[in-house]
């Protein structure tokens, strides 16, 4: 479609407000809107067939504002004047898997994050499903590294200590008329999109397999090789496995600013003082046009999308134990599959995520109605979730480009920056296929810069995780438990956490001793009492291993204090 | 006519009490109890108060305390100025007095628990 | 099975009785267990035994059994005095992962810092308390800042590791920890703007209002309830809306203030995980197992007592109930009978025990109920078929504050019926 074309279309929407244009591979939209869903509407419509172009948002929104990217209270010169061959910005799964996959070049590399921990964000945020790969458009980044991602899967966890399930996917069809159409539609997809496993079962097959779906479920679409993997856990393992092979991470800092000198970046501004980078690497989730944009380098606009998933008991667990969703061929319009059931890897049952549309690229607070649509529409899947067995939910933000594809290429404008932008779902299950591709952009591009780049001969690519004692047997317990009695001794009754795996925690190679990134690692709080047992006890081991007081020990963030201090002041002079 | 909840026991009588005429008269309370309580919180309200104490020991930071016998109500918050500014450094335990006669109130300050003993 | 070298605490391989859970209800019944003869294993996952009356620090214990107000600790404490002169044998810091039901009893697996091991008993005590109900659990949404804290952790924070957990706070909820830590908050130093509720009426005891809000002048909001929470780090506002008669949160009358901390106390549920995990048939109503007079449940050698069993509103109740449990378990032995079933109207809440053995004996059985809603002038009428066995009057009944009975049924009550009828009639408020 050509650009009058596009502006017939936009001059549709909310009375005419929008205004396109064409330049350097970008479709520019501009105007002015106090209707999101308008501005949303009129660069969906502004999507070229032509892949290379991207629309870009400079709509001025007017029905609402974003608050500021939040940035550390921290402020320090911690990493003043360092020099990185590489600098990654962005701790989720996108900058932890390509940090890792660099590490395997003898290269100083810095990952900086502007949270207190990784997968903070979408990575630490949503439903963990590692896809199958149907579904995506021909030709697209996401179909090419859904495959190749989801693949690896098996190795990376392997190598890097994560559990992870192949535990297949189901997608459940009430209506028997159809059957053929899917049936042509599955036959197709395998051709298009090389999952050669995807299979249609009938009703009775499925509900011998999973008795707890809808029993109206006629036939259903099944992918063996879907699996969950818990995406935190992911992510901080690949993080952990950069900083074994040399890799530094620091966290609590936030990119702030960019200096750009003849189409290069020459520095960057952190909050912890100014790097002087070779190469950058933005991998900044919701933030990456932000990013591109402080490059000199924004040929693409993220726009961001909220999603809402609730956790149920894992009483629940037993109802369903693979990823189960409900499709029908009505309201198929919006960009996600419209969430799903999904028996994670710890035992529970997650249920979502919705889609909405937001102008917020870090509000996570969560709403009711998420929490019931998804609802409403997953008690179609199976009629044994219930509300009553929710034991917490979560809202993270998802980063696509309009095009709903990823952007994974070396900067147009600037030449020394590699963007890994717009990564949404399936971006979990391509991280370790696109790390790999990024890996050797990077090398090109310092080669190219007549810096030599050498293999690390200590790269070790397995990562040992913690132990995890309630999954051992009694024997080996026991023997785990003589090498270290914190081993049995319990902390978190629900999840059944040992004061030993709490301190491996605080001893890994990334130490954030907080009582969230203590919960990411080994999990007390996760559980059915989230933590009204156990996080006086976390609190007090946190304290004693770093040696602070009590009230110094936060949940996350430098400012989410816990307590306020002893109550008492005592005698003025103690003997 | 005044309406007063009985805190002397769970059962939390509601209890109206009539002083118009020199002579103070209880009704709704289910036991004798209630008049005297009745009494004293027309009178002079009297509470007894539970806190704790700092203590010189890293395994219990601070150690439970209450007032041996009843204090007057607005006393309160002087006796907690008192408990707030003790440290305990011996072992003591359970029933030991803590602070003796708190404020010249007549009562004492006592540990309600053996941890630091046991 | 018992292949593991580490018991370091625990002697035998065998005991008559094991107990979980060594708080009230678990030190009660292990002592009256020892007194009936049976060897007892108490398993306490913490340190200390006293459960959580180790941080209810405040007064009013022990009014029923004692005749004397007594702290949380001091209640704990003469039992555990009193378990020195048993023979029951007790291991702390000791976890149950899994209980096995066996041809001739139960197997216990136990984790300590000696390592793992199981156990074997006749038969088995479960007094493992109950949680609290979350944040997440009413349906509170917006952000996940710090500041938010059910009402026993905050008690734990403040009277066992002195620390104070806020110092502007709302409270959700007029359960009775909810109230104390109102109280305990203020004495401490913190401010506490008020007491909500989406109930219409209190949650907590009466006195505890009286003494621990109104003392204090702290308000008591009712209908009303905490909808969402802001701040990214630590909590900086609540937003409270009123609630309909469904505790349905109406549109408009949201409110947001300003408060650094929130304490839940929105309800207790009895901890049944281990009980289910052995086939133990929970009453929906009390959220704990179903029991019969001897507070044996659904398994026969499992006995249940205390907040495991229903939510009591006095620990009295609760050692009471471990000691019933405690003299039944020591006594169990392989025999089946008929039951008759409890059944009670619908003004009544729940009655435990739910059943009532028929083995053609006298006795006497203990019978604890609450009423569903506030009632003045009413009466209890309790059947056994045709025969009225007791008629009782009173002046009120208040859901929050559970009723005790003790009814005498002879061999003659008990023949040829099929239900025991609890019948409350009266004038609701």
């Amino acid at each position: 479609m050509n650009i009058k074309s596009v502006q017939k279309k936009l001059d549709k929407i909310d009375g005419g407000s929008f205004k396109v244009s064409e330049a350097d591979n970008m479709r520019i939209v501009t105007g002015t809107s106090g209707d999101w869903n308008a501005i949303i509407s009129a660069c969906q419509a502004a999507v070229s067939s032509d892949k290379n172009i991207h629309v870009v948002n400079k709509v001025k929104f007017t029905g609402g504002q974003d608050a500021p990217m939040r940035v550390p209270e921290i402020c320090d010169n911690s990493l003043e004047g360092e020099e990185p061959d590489v600098l990654i910005i962005g701790g989720g799964i996108s900058g932890a898997s390509i940090a890792r996959e660099m590490s395997k070049h003898k290269l100083n590399i810095l990952l900086v994050e502007k949270e207190s921990d990784l997968a903070m964000q979408a990575s630490g945020r949503n439903d963990g499903e590692v896809h199958p790969g149907v579904d995506l458009s021909k030709g697209s980044l996401k179909q090419h590294y859904v495959l190749l991602g989801n693949r690896m899967y098996g190795d990376v966890c392997r190598d890097l200590g994560v559990p992870f399930e192949r535990c297949g996917q189901y997608v459940g069809f009430t209506q028997k008329s159809l059957k053929p159409v899917i049936a042509a539609y599955v036959l197709m997809r395998k051709n298009i999109d090389g999952v050669k496993d995807t299979v249609l079962l009938s009703g009775e097959e499925l509900h011998k397999r999973e008795p707890n779906l809808n029993k109206d479920f006629k036939f259903a679409i099944y992918n063996p090789s879907a699996g969950c993997v818990c995406p935190y856990g992911l992510t901080i393992a690949y993080a952990e496995n950069a900083v074994q092979n040399g890799v530094r991470v620091s966290l609590n800092t936030a990119v702030l600013g960019m200096k750009v000198k003849s189409e290069k970046i020459t520095e960057v501004v952190t909050n912890r003082g100014t790097v002087y980078p070779k190469i950058v690497i933005n991998a900044a989730g919701v933030f990456a046009d932000n990013i591109a944009e402080m490059a000199h380098d924004m040929f693409f606009s993220i726009h961001p999308r909220r999603g809402t998933n609730s956790i149920l008991d894992k009483k629940a667990g037993k109802y369903i134990h693979c990823i189960s969703s409900i499709k029908k061929l009505t309201n198929n319009k919006s960009h996600t599959k419209g969430g799903g059931i999904l028996h994670t890897v710890h035992g529970n049952l997650l249920v979502g995520p919705d889609a909405v549309e937001t102008w917020e690229k870090e509000n996570v607070a969560t709403n009711p109605e998420s929490i019931d649509n998804v609802f409403n529409k997953q008690r179609e899947t199976s009629d044994k979730i219930s509300k009553r067995d929710i034991i917490t939910y979560f809202t993270g933000v998802r980063a696509p480009t309009f095009e709903e594809d990823f952007i994974i290429e070396k900067g147009r404008n600037t030449a020394n920056i590699i963007h890994c932008a717009g990564i949404q779902s399936p971006g979990l299950t391509t991280a370790p296929a696109v790390a790999l591709d990024i890996e050797k952009m990077a090398v090109e591009m310092l080669t190219g810069m007549g810096i030599s780049v050498r293999t690390n001969t200590e790269f070790n690519p397995k990562r040992e995780p913690i132990p995890v004692l309630r999954n051992m047997s009694d024997e080996e317990r026991s023997k785990k438990i003589l090498e270290n009695p914190d081993y049995g001794e319990i902390v978190c009754r629900c999840e059944e956490v040992s004061k030993g795996e709490i301190i491996d925690a605080l001893k890994s190679p990334i130490c954030v001793p907080t009582v969230d990134g203590i919960k990411k690692r080994v999990r007390p709080g996760m559980g059915r009492c989230q933590g009204g047992f156990c996080s006086p006890a976390v609190v007090k081991i946190i304290a004693e291993f770093t040696g602070k007081n009590l009230s110094d020990v936060r949940k996350s963030s430098e400012s989410s204090v816990i307590l306020y201090g002893g109550t008492k002041e005592g005698e003025a002079d103690e003997q | 006519m005044i309406e007063l909840t009985c805190i002397e026991c769970p059962n939390g009588c509601a209890m109206t009490v009539d002083n118009s005429e020199n002579e103070i008269k209880v009704t709704g309370n289910r036991c004798k109890r209630g008049v005297s309580f009745a009494v004293s919180e027309l009178t002079n309200p009297m509470r007894t108060i539970c806190s704790t104490v700092k203590t010189a020991f890293d395994f219990c930071p601070v150690l439970p305390v209450r007032v041996s016998g009843e204090i007057p109500k607005d006393k309160i918050f002087e006796v907690m100025a008192v408990i707030n500014k003790t440290t305990v450094k011996n072992k003591v335990r359970r029933g030991d007095i803590i602070i003796p006669d708190v404020l010249n109130l007549g009562v004492d300050i006592i540990a309600t628990s053996d941890i630091l003993s046991t | 099975m018992s292949s593991e070298p580490n018991r370091a605490n625990i002697k035998k391989s065998y005991y008559d009785v094991i107990v979980i859970g060594g708080g009230p209800a678990g030190l009660a019944a292990a002592i009256e267990a020892d007194k009936n003869g049976a060897s007892v294993l108490l398993v306490e996952r913490e340190q200390r035994l006293g459960g959580i009356l180790k941080q209810c620090i405040h007064d009013g214990f022990g009014l029923v059994r004692f005749k004397e107000k007594l702290s949380g600790p001091e209640y704990a404490e003469r039992f555990t005095d009193m378990l020195k002169d048993t023979d029951v044998e007790i291991t702390v810091l000791t976890f149950v992962t899994a209980a096995h039901r066996t041809s001739s009893g139960f197997d216990i697996t136990l984790v300590s810092r000696d390592g793992v091991c199981t156990v074997s008993s006749k038969s088995l005590i479960l007094a493992t308390g109950c949680r609290e109900r979350t944040a997440k659990q009413v349906f509170i949404h917006g952000t996940r800042p710090s500041g938010i804290f059910t009402a026993g952790t905050a008690q734990n924070f403040t009277n066992i590791l002195g620390q104070l957990p806020c110092k502007k706070c709302v409270i959700l909820g007029s359960g009775d920890i909810g109230l104390i830590m109102a109280r305990r908050l203020t004495l401490e130093g913190a401010e506490v703007i008020g007491v909500y509720e989406a109930k219409p009426t209190p949650s907590g005891l009466t006195r505890n209002i009286h003494q621990c809000l109104h003392d204090f002048g702290i308000p008591l909001y009712l209908s009303k309830t905490v909808t969402r929470v802001f701040g990214s780090d630590r909590l900086t506002a609540v937003e409270i809306s009123s609630v309909d008669k469904n505790m349905t949160p109406i549109p408009g009358t949201e409110e947001k203030i300003e408060c650094d901390g929130l304490i839940l106390s929105v309800g207790l549920i009895p901890e049944n995980e281990l009980a289910e995990d052995l086939g133990v048939e929970i009453d929906p109503k009390t959220k704990g197992p179903l029991c019969d007079e001897n507070l044996m449940t659904s398994v026969p050698g499992i006995f249940s007592c205390g907040n495991a069993l229903h939510v009591n509103d006095l620990v009295d109740y609760v050692s009471e109930s471990g000691e019933t449990a405690g003299k039944a378990a020591a006594l169990y032995s392989q025999k089946n009978y008929a039951y008759a079933a409890v059944n009670a109207n619908s003004d009544i809440s729940y009655v435990v025990p739910e059943k009532i053995t028929l083995d053609g004996m006298d006795k006497d059985v203990i019978f604890y109920f609450r009423s569903r809603e506030i009632m003045n002038a009413c009466t209890l009428t309790v059947k056994a078929g045709d025969k009225e066995l007791l008629k009782k009057k009173y002046a009120f009944l208040r859901p929050p504050e559970m009723e005790r009975l003790k009814i005498r049924f002879s061999a003659d009550d008990l023949k040829d019926i099929g239900e025991i009828e609890f019948l409350l009639e009266g004038e609701k408020v």
